[in-house]
């Protein structure tokens, strides 16, 4: 089921591509994409560009992929080996989302961030507290490490 | 001042390359270039506006060295402008400092048009480096200086792990820890691993660690400032807990196992209480005579069997206790014999059991409390007076079924078959090697010998098996058979410990051989009356009760799977999934489609059709893919204990026939539980807390296999309760209203309390959902 779920995916992102997001195989293993996310405008996060490697499991749809940043990025949501906590790529998952949509999720979640249930407690803390040390933190590593 | 070094340049991606085509994509390549004598080119990447290459190329380079690179759409390459896509041009010295021994820096940078003006959009990202020292491969490091750099490794980490073989599995990656560089398998984000010591990923895509030194596994990472002593001390006293839980589970009906004394010499009033409550109801003395195949009744009933011995209580209830196996009970060994029936014109027809032969599969036969024969189907959970091989007569006043696992023990018990032979069964092992010598020692007897009084000595240790040792034996050999180390049984996910068959397990070429020795000794422990240390997904149990396994219990197997499933059950899946009636298999790397119908690869699965979709993918899942393990496993446990009789038992009951019944902590249990919607001293819990606390450990053990899906209570108490997730107190959850029963989600080890207003109604609701709910997935 998941190789035939996965080339339509491919041919769908192909024939009607999401803006801000691409995504696609890395090499012969139709198993192992890579994807990217440009940073929202209205985000600290505006102008860099955000690399994941999404790896499908075999049971794909019925399985959610697995989705890490392989940027650098400061986010109360994403730790340091890029470990995304998204409720649709955990227990919230359905067959009926694809990667089209969990980008565009990742991408809204990079807007707005999820601080009361954080990945990062230490990032969420600042997010809360000091919003502004918050921006001006991910600002910087956007521009250290996605520019 | 000019100096000649070795620079290496990765050319790790593009971005965002222009698209010419309307209708299709460019095949991207690059071509790198150095002062326009040295050149290099990628591989091309297909159809892509983000080509992925990850190449790296050494150069002779000055400082002020010009690197060019240009990318070019292949399939154009021989057109005019040569599916031109972009070019950028660097000077070496301004990204590295050439005079420093080392240096690496990443650029990306903005694509730029050519000569030529045509349209270029995208950027480009390589990674320069130089190594002085080291100028013979200067290729990048692998090990780079700033972690940061989105390192998209070529050596891509192995696809998904779920079903990787064993070699495919030491490489891979901790689920979801798509770290910046693969690990190789003795290392990981916090460094190397201690000598001996192996990373793995299970079939779920979980990380566990396989000691060699020791051939154990565990979920905890091993640190190197732990030395192995104190490691194989630490490892001794969490066994040594866990032999404590071991030799405290019981079964009612059965004398306690004291690791102390034979129970034959402590069959005194200590060993009565326990029982007190009465396998038997009481009978009045005038009654005895006349009543049909009772146990308290001595005369007319000839001699007891060798070995055997009729005692009496305090209070004057006779007891039995067999010297062969030395145990006691309260069922006179001669009552099956012979048993008595009421024919339709009340008389008694008496018939020696042997010419009736063993009664139906799922029958079992009772006593009124006036010592009337009747009969239970647990098949259908009904009751009649009639004896199931004889011929009908009519049903009147027949007790209601009620399901009485006390009572279904000892009737077990009691059946001929089960009866323990006269001789002896010797076995012999060395402690550290358990496994092997058990499987040499088990597998060479026939089962009719392992059916005789089992005599197990560990080499080199003095000591007769009174119990005490038979006892240990069974609970090392459990902990080793099932260590997933030997790939034969895997922890389900449903949490960290409930075991299922490894789909796996071929890469063993003998495995069946093991699955069968398994079986036998799953079957020795029933029939020797001593536990393993072990329990299953509630489907195996079903399993091997020949029942039908559904969706429900697919949660218990593999939750995430489960629950997409239960979506597709639940919405509209026209123009969503693409599926058709067929399943993938990963076996060691290679994917293999497998029919789950006749020709179901070309069949859709449609909103008219799903249904079925979901029951052949559930059986497929759970039981078809295990089909060979499982058989051979059933077949070495039918050798001793047989099919008909075990299938009185529920599955439930025969996780607790296997595993025991362990003396279950309530104020531990109160004090590790959450509360959603409820507060502690909300009158409801506390009614909630006075029944458990009034239950006995049978009914306590069936509350937690409803709520949590297996009897089993990690060795540190509630607070360690694993759920799919990870770790998962037990919740009481406010929901439902006060006309439903309670609901489970053994995933998370919650239930589903309504605000039920009375303590009455509290009781009866939470004990029919407990007793009556089939199954051990409760959704």
């Amino acid at each position: 089921m998941s190789l035939k779920r996965i080339n339509k995916e491919l041919t769908d992102l192909g024939r009607d591509p999401p803006s801000s997001c691409s995504a696609g195989p890395v090499g012969d293993d139709l198993y192992h994409w890579q994807a990217s996310i440009m940073g929202p405008p209205d985000s600290p996060y505006a102008g860099g560009v955000f690399f994941l490697s999404i790896h499908f499991p075999t049971d794909y749809p019925f399985k959610p992929p697995k989705i890490a940043f392989t940027t650098k990025i400061y986010h109360p949501n994403i730790n340091s080996n890029g470990n995304i906590c998204l409720d649709i790529l955990k227990d919230q998952w359905s067959p009926a989302l694809t990667i089209s949509k969990v980008l565009l999720s990742i991408c809204s979640l990079l807007t707005d961030a999820n601080p009361d249930d954080p990945l990062v407690p230490e990032i969420a803390h600042i997010y809360k507290q000091d919003r502004s040390k918050y921006e001006a933190t991910a600002k910087e590593w956007t521009k250290k490490y996605a520019i | 001042m000019a100096r000649t070094s070795t620079i290496s340049v990765k050319v790790v991606a593009a971005e965002s390359l222009h698209k010419r085509d309307v209708f299709r994509q460019p095949d991207p390549f690059a071509v790198i270039t150095v002062d326009g004598s040295q050149t290099k080119t990628t591989k091309t990447a297909k159809k892509t506006l983000n080509p992925y290459w990850n190449e790296t190329f050494n150069f002779n380079s000055l400082e002020d060295s010009i690197l060019v690179i240009q990318v070019f759409d292949q399939k154009k390459f021989k057109k005019k402008d040569q599916g031109f896509l972009g070019v950028v041009n660097v000077r070496i010295g301004d990204v590295i400092d050439t005079s420093l021994p080392t240096s690496e820096e990443t650029i990306t940078r903005d694509l730029k048009k050519s000569n030529e003006n045509l349209a270029v959009s995208g950027k480009i990202i390589v990674v320069i480096s130089h190594n002085s020292n080291d100028s013979a491969s200067a290729a990048a490091p692998a090990s780079s200086s700033r972690p940061s750099i989105p390192q998209l490794n070529g050596a891509a980490p192995p696809a998904a792990p779920s079903g990787d073989a064993p070699e495919a599995l030491s490489t891979s990656q901790p689920a979801g820890a798509t770290a910046n560089k693969p690990y190789s398998s003795f290392e990981d984000q916090y460094g190397r691993l201690p000598p001996g010591w192996e990373r793995r990923t299970d079939n779920f895509g979980r990380t566990y660690y396989v000691d060699h030194n020791s051939k154990t596994t565990t979920w905890q990472r091993p640190t190197l400032e732990q030395s192995e002593l104190e490691r194989g001390q630490q490892r001794q006293t969490a066994t040594e807990a866990e032999r404590r839980q071991h030799r405290g589970r019981t079964l009612p009906g059965e004398t306690p196992q004291s690791p102390d004394l034979p129970s034959a010499t402590s069959a005194t009033s200590g060993n009565v209480t326990v029982n007190a409550t009465g396998a038997n109801a009481p009978v009045s003395p005038a009654a005895a005579v006349s009543m049909a195949a009772s146990g308290a009744t001595t005369s007319g009933l000839g001699e007891l069997p060798s070995g055997w011995e009729q005692r009496f209580t305090n209070e004057g209830r006779p007891y039995f206790v067999d010297h062969n196996t030395r145990t006691t009970t309260w069922v006179d060994p001669r009552r099956q014999q012979y048993i008595r029936t009421f024919g339709p014109n009340t008389t008694i027809q008496q018939q020696p059991v042997s010419q009736l032969g063993p009664l139906p599969s799922g029958w079992e036969m009772r006593l009124t409390n006036t010592a009337r024969v009747y009969f239970v189907d647990h098949n259908t959970k009904t009751t009649t007076w009639d004896d199931p091989r004889l011929p009908s007569s009519l049903d009147q006043n027949v007790p209601q079924y009620k399901r009485d696992f006390r009572r279904k023990v000892i009737y077990f018990r009691s059946q001929p078959a089960l009866r323990i032979l006269p001789g002896q069964c010797h076995i012999k092992v060395r402690r550290d090697h358990i496994f092997e010598d058990s499987y040499q020692e088990i597998m060479r007897q026939t089962p009719e010998d392992l059916k005789k009084r089992l005599m197990i000595k560990f080499d080199g240790e003095e000591g007769l098996d009174y119990g005490g040792v038979s006892r240990e034996f069974f609970f090392l050999l459990s902990h080793d058979m099932f260590n997933p180390f030997y790939c034969l049984f895997e922890y389900s996910s449903h949490d960290n410990y409930t075991l299922q068959i490894n789909p796996n397990s071929g890469i063993n070429p003998e495995h069946l051989s093991y699955f069968k020795f398994i079986g036998r000794v799953v079957g020795l422990g029933v029939f020797h009356r001593r536990f393993l240390d072990a329990f299953f997904v509630g489907a195996l149990y079903k399993m091997m009760l020949h029942k039908k396994v559904v969706l429900q219990d697919m949660e218990g197997v593999d939750a995430e799977f489960y629950r997409s499933l239960k979506w597709i059950c639940d919405n509209d899946i026209t123009d969503i999934l693409d599926l058709t009636f067929s399943a993938e298999d990963e076996r060691f790397g290679e994917i293999v489609e497998v029919d789950l119908k006749p020709g179901g690869r070309d069949i859709e699965v449609t909103e008219e059709n799903k249904h079925e979709y979901v029951e052949l993918i559930s059986e497929w899942k759970i039981s078809k893919r295990v089909e060979e393990q499982f058989k051979a496993f059933i077949d070495g446990f039918n050798e001793l204990i047989p099919q008909e009789l075990v299938n009185v038992f529920d599955e439930r009951e025969l996780e607790l026939l296997i595993g025991g019944l362990a003396e279950i902590d309530v104020e531990d249990w109160k004090k590790h539980t959450d509360y959603r919607g409820y507060q502690e001293s909300d009158q409801v819990i506390q009614w909630f807390w006075k029944i458990i606390k009034e239950w006995d450990s049978e009914q306590k053990a069936r509350l937690l296999q409803f709520t949590t899906g297996t009897s089993r209570i990690p060795v540190n108490g509630f607070k360690d309760l694993q759920g799919s997730d990870g770790p998962r107190r037990f919740t009481i959850e406010k929901a439902g209203e006060a006309n439903q029963l309670p609901k489970s989600h053994t995933c998370f080890n919650r239930v589903d309390l309504p605000p039920y207003i009375d303590y009455d109604s509290l009781k009866q609701k939470l004990t029919l959902a407990v007793e009556e709910t089939v199954g051990f997935g409760q959704e």
